[in-house]
């Protein structure tokens, strides 16, 4: 039904797209997710031309909307959009809202749309609200609104830019139901979404969009479960990292401390967390020097917002010892400090690398 | 509170009106002149561009010299002490004291001019006919009898002038219309003074219709020059550097230059000062405003003027509204097009109609861009008032549209609108609503702003009450009378589209909606 070819999409110098393709069958529904600046959004709105698209092409129903004789106003009444800022006509009401393109581009009575008009307020629960101004509906509201709006069309496509983006969390809910409801109906549906749990409910298909492309699309399973490439899982688990490398034994300790406390405040880590993991970072250090290991040291933290877990990665040159074995009494108390603060650990030999991964036991 | 506003505009006005009536009285303190010498170093009103005007700048370099542009002005400057004493000529000066009995003669009279007809540069055919009519005026005793009837006993009666062959083209006739008699002057709504006399007579002579068109006195040069009048008619005397862009006629009067001021400044004069009536304040008041109220709306029918006046500034209003909102719309088009070009046209078409005065615009329409068309003057007014209006509305319009979110134009297209489409029935209906009251400024200054038309020899509302000064030497009522008329306009016009304002505001436009569903 889509068919999107070599798609790319440059603002002046910045190259946002780059050689995108892809196929959307009817009925499917489509979630696009990835970090902020990805291009999520312009990829939707190249779709529908809002933004122009700077070469590839892009063909709705078999029909090249790219091509200089296609009308594509034509094509857009079959394939209409939600905007994460709603987007309602302010001077008409929210009847009005849903009637107008109806009759000025469908040719319908105005008895008629307004019938429909009426008939789809009910579906999305505002049937009171016909002769309500947009402004003074709540954010989920008119959100809802502006789906009813889409709907009077009667599009086959319908482009989600971020539509709960805007809103209360309150009020997410009330639009994502909607969403959800229409979704079972079998309309093709391009979601640009950051709600996750929603994103895996609903679609079909998840594309998971950075550096400008398609970097990997699947399943919601497949991309939610088992991502297979670094970036997608970093997002997926909202995997904040830390990486400071130490020359010698004699690095500064209170200067990676501050860098620890700030990447902590900057991603939200509760309070207890950070100081345990200032501690264990101290007295690991303290081991490794102790164990006469071998610099440098690569010390990388990383911190999931979605299930609050640390961990501590530490790596070394081959041939260094576990620092957690070293035996002796100097070394009971910060042993046994650090088995306090741990939930898990892991040491690894590898060729070139020793690593030592420790799992900060969650508050 | 609106009452309380309405209430305190009325007091204004009363206010203002008792002053205006009460001035006069006071006058200046008593001065006493019995030669024009003495005048050297005092106040001097005099026509502006008139010879009394260079003779006052050359002969009393120590006096302030005060510049009106019509004798009206300069009456009313004598009569309310905005000067001590002006120079005017012998002939109307005669008529004025017959009117006026408390002004009078400083001295000799200073010097002595010729009067003539103006003609274009060369056009000898025209000239030598009036030439030879005004011979032959003076030879069948047509002239005495004519100079008898205006100059000497005062009579204010046009004759019956016969006619002898049917008009065959007209000769557009250019003159100062409120000049004053005996020469030109209007009453009963009609042109009357020897000069129509003389160029209706002419008329008759040369078988053509006399078209008069009226003129300042600053601007009959400049009128002739571009040929929007084929000769001056007016009280123009014969000087060297006017001879230089105007062919002259042979001289059909000659006047003396004098100087008048108040009698009670003229040593030996008798001042009727003493015979003012007496009184309360009140009831001088009210006898007073009762014979303004004659003598400038009653008399000689001269509310028609007003109304007429009134008509025409009312469709000025209309038409240049009418003009400058279209106009705007394309200007603004323009510049929000894409296009550079056309964006830095419709750029400096603002800067450059915003920084002139919008009277330079209407002459300069008037007098350089239509100098050889012959086009009806409240045409010329409705272009410089609606290309001025355009340049402001234009901003305005955009403002409007540019306030409206891109967002709600991205959801008509998104919808399937064509950008026209999208621009009508979204953009377009909200604009309105945001600029409607910004835009009621600007209209309500634009009527205001029509009352300079009669630079272009338009009679319009304060046309009018000029001319009917220049008959009843009355400052203060026409003037007041015409400044609560504009306000009535604006008024008027205000509750029009405050009326329209209601209608598409969709806030009170609900309430007429029948609640549904």
């Amino acid at each position: 039904m889509i068919r999107i070819e070599h798609l790319s999409k440059n603002f002046g110098n910045l190259s946002v797209l780059r050689d995108i393709s892809a196929e959307i069958e009817k009925g499917e529904v489509i979630s696009i997710i990835g970090p902020s600046g990805s291009g999520k959004s312009t990829f939707l709105r190249c779709v529908n031309l809002l933004d122009r698209p700077t070469s590839g092409k892009i063909s709705i129903n078999g029909v090249n909307i790219l091509d200089r004789h296609t009308d594509v106003a034509r094509v857009r009444q079959k394939m209409n959009m939600v905007f994460q800022a709603f987007n309602l006509f302010t001077h008409l009401t929210v009847l009005e809202n849903l009637t107008l393109a109806p009759v000025k581009l469908l040719g319908r009575s105005r008895q008629e749309a307004e019938r429909k008009g009426h008939d789809l307020l009910r579906l999305i629960g505002l049937g009171e609200k016909s002769m309500s101004y947009p402004d003074e509906l709540s954010g989920g509201q008119k959100q809802r609104v502006a789906i009813a709006r889409c709907l009077a069309m009667e599009p086959e496509i319908i482009l989600f830019d971020e539509p709960t983006s805007a809103l209360d969390p309150t009020m997410v809910s009330e639009v994502l139901s909607v969403i959800r409801r229409l979704a079972k109906e079998g309309l093709t549906m391009l979601i640009v979404t950051h709600e996750m749990d929603f994103a895996r409910d609903v679609s079909t298909r998840v594309f998971y969009l950075d550096e400008g492309t398609i970097y990997e699309q699947g399943t919601p399973g497949e991309i939610f479960d088992n991502p297979c490439k670094e970036k997608t899982k970093a997002f997926i688990r909202r995997q904040q990292s830390l990486y400071q490398r130490l020359f010698s034994a004699d690095f500064d300790l209170y200067s990676l401390n501050a860098e620890v406390e700030s990447f902590c405040s900057r991603h939200l880590v509760p309070l207890k967390s950070r100081h345990d993991l200032t501690l264990l970072i101290e007295e690991v250090l303290q081991l490794y020097c102790a164990s006469s290991s071998s610099f440098p040291i690569d010390i990388t933290v990383n911190y999931s917002e979605k299930t609050g877990q640390l961990e501590l990665l530490l790596e070394s040159p081959p041939g260094s010892a576990n620092p957690l074995e070293l035996q002796g009494e100097d070394y009971a108390l910060g042993l046994s400090i650090i088995g306090n603060l741990l939930q898990d650990r892991k040491f690894t030999h590898s060729e070139n690398r020793n690593i030592l991964k420790l799992y900060l036991k969650n508050p | 509170m609106r009452f309380f506003a309405r209430s305190c505009l009325v007091a204004f006005m009363i206010f203002v009106t008792l002053a205006a009536c009460d001035n006069g009285a006071e006058g200046s303190r008593k001065k006493g002149y019995a030669a024009v010498e003495e005048l050297k170093s005092e106040r001097i009103g005099v026509l502006l561009g008139s010879t009394h005007d260079r003779y006052a700048a050359s002969h009393f370099p120590q006096a302030q010299i005060f510049q009106y542009k019509s004798p009206s002005d300069m009456v009313v400057a004598v009569k309310s002490g905005k000067v001590d004493a002006a120079i005017y000529s012998s002939a109307e000066l005669e008529e004025l004291m017959r009117q006026q009995q408390d002004i009078g003669i400083i001295g000799k009279s200073l010097y002595s001019t010729m009067l003539a007809m103006g003609f274009h540069k060369g056009d000898d055919e025209l000239r030598t006919s009036f030439n030879r009519f005004l011979a032959s005026t003076r030879q069948n005793g047509v002239y005495d009898d004519m100079s008898t009837r205006w100059m000497k006993t005062g009579n204010h009666e046009m004759p019956v002038i016969p006619e002898s062959k049917p008009a065959s083209g007209t000769l557009v006739v250019g003159m100062v219309h409120d000049m004053g008699f005996p020469f030109i002057t209007v009453q009963n709504n009609r042109l009357v003074g020897f000069n129509v006399e003389m160029l209706d007579r002419f008329g008759v002579y040369a078988g053509k219709k006399i078209e008069y068109v009226s003129l300042d006195f600053g601007s009959l040069i400049a009128a002739l020059e571009s040929r929007k009048i084929d000769m001056i008619g007016s009280v123009i005397s014969i000087t060297p550097e006017r001879a230089k862009s105007v062919d002259f006629s042979d001289p059909y009067y000659e006047e003396q230059a004098k100087v008048f001021a108040l009698n009670k400044n003229i040593a030996g004069a008798s001042s009727d000062n003493d015979k003012k009536s007496r009184g309360n304040f009140l009831t001088r008041f009210l006898s007073g405003t009762a014979e303004s109220f004659q003598s400038n709306i009653i008399q000689e029918n001269r509310w028609r003027l007003i109304l007429s006046g009134l008509w025409v500034t009312v469709v000025i209003s209309f038409l240049s509204t009418l003009f400058g909102t279209v106009l705007g719309g394309a200007v603004c088009f323009f510049r929000m097009s894409n296009n550079v070009l056309f964006q830095s046209l419709a750029r400096s078409y603002i800067s450059v109609m915003r920084g002139t005065p919008v009277l330079v615009v209407l002459m300069l329409i008037f007098y350089v861009v239509f100098a050889s068309v012959n086009i009806e003057p409240v045409i010329v007014a409705v272009f410089a008032f609606g290309m001025n209006f355009a340049a402001y509305v234009a901003e305005i319009y955009r403002a409007g549209i540019e306030g409206i979110d891109r967002g709600q134009r991205e959801a008509g297209i998104a919808m399937g609108f064509s950008r026209a489409e999208t621009f009508r029935h979204i953009i377009l209906p909200q604009t309105v609503m945001r600029i409607l009251p910004v835009y009621k400024g600007e209209f309500i200054s634009l009527v205001k702003m029509t009352s300079i038309v009669g630079y272009i020899a338009v009679q319009d509302l304060t046309k009018a009450s000029d001319i009917i000064r220049s008959r009843t030497f009355d400052a203060f009522f026409p003037i007041i009378m015409v400044a609560v008329l504009y306000y009535l306009i604006s008024w008027t016009l205000l509750l029009l589209i405050g009326y329209l304002e209601k209608t598409i505001n969709p806030r009170i436009r609900r309430r007429t909606v029948p609640q549904q569903a």
